[in-house]
């Protein structure tokens, strides 16, 4: 009688990058940080550039819906605070590796 | 706007398009409820918004004003012999639009504006708890 041997566990489910972002290896998980970094700085570009084209609709009169600027600010205000939270990360992570010399 | 990890705030803020439009619509029926017509002429003709769903699949949720619709021009006709408009027999036209009707969707208008607007307000508060999320460690 054979033993069969025991399966693999079916583990929890694997984490796999976004589409256009390639996943981490020690090797370039520094460039894949750097493209989320760029794509999130230019979703912020992006935001910004919406919300300033609405302010100027608003200055200017041809502003139809004044909740269109509000929504478009609050999306910039947001993009703002996720591109500096990103940052932050990025900083926190550096100085750590920092401390490792002395 | 669409895309962007902030997507609810943008749909959101296509309905309250949308429910401005719907005010702007009752607005005009309200307005324009008694307006007096000759025979001949037409009356007033009610608006209707025509709400449509974005479809979700081609990446932009919510909601846009697909067109608006014309009531009836018949309205009704009404006895004035003494208006300057009223023709031989006496009459004039007026549109039949009833002013309960415009005030109750002028409510659900009005609310639904406040909902989308609270959809905005309680999405913003999501976002900035998800962007604060291991900002203590």
């Amino acid at each position: 009688m054979s033993i069969q041997p025991i399966g693999p566990v079916a583990g929890p489910l694997r984490i796999t990058a976004p589409a256009g972002v390639e996943a981490a290896s020690p090797g370039n998980a520094a460039e894949v940080f750097g493209n989320l970094l760029t794509q999130g700085v230019d979703t912020l570009q992006q935001t910004q550039a919406n919300a300033d084209a609405l302010a100027v609709q608003a200055a200017t009169g041809d502003l139809q819906d004044a909740h269109d600027y509000m929504a478009a600010s609050t999306e910039a205000a947001l993009a703002t605070q996720m591109t500096v939270a990103i940052r932050d990360k990025a900083v926190a992570a550096f100085t750590e590796i920092m401390r490792l010399q002395g | 706007m669409s895309g962007g990890p902030f997507r609810a705030i943008g749909i959101a803020s296509t309905g309250v398009t949308v429910y401005r439009k719907w005010l702007d619509a009752v607005s005009d029926n309200i307005s324009n409820l008694n307006n007096a017509t000759t025979t001949a002429g037409e009356a007033f003709r009610e608006r209707f918004v025509i709400a449509q769903a974005v479809d979700y699949g081609s990446g932009n949720g919510g909601v846009q004003v697909g067109g608006i619709e014309l009531g009836s021009a018949e309205g009704r006709l009404v006895h004035e012999p003494d208006h300057p408009l009223a023709d031989e027999n006496g009459y004039v036209r007026y549109p039949d639009i009833d002013l309960g009707s415009q005030m109750s969707q002028l409510m659900m208008a009005q609310r639904g504006y406040q909902a989308n607007l609270s959809v905005v307000d309680r999405a913003y508060d999501a976002y900035q708890a998800a962007l604060q999320l291991g900002r203590n460690s």
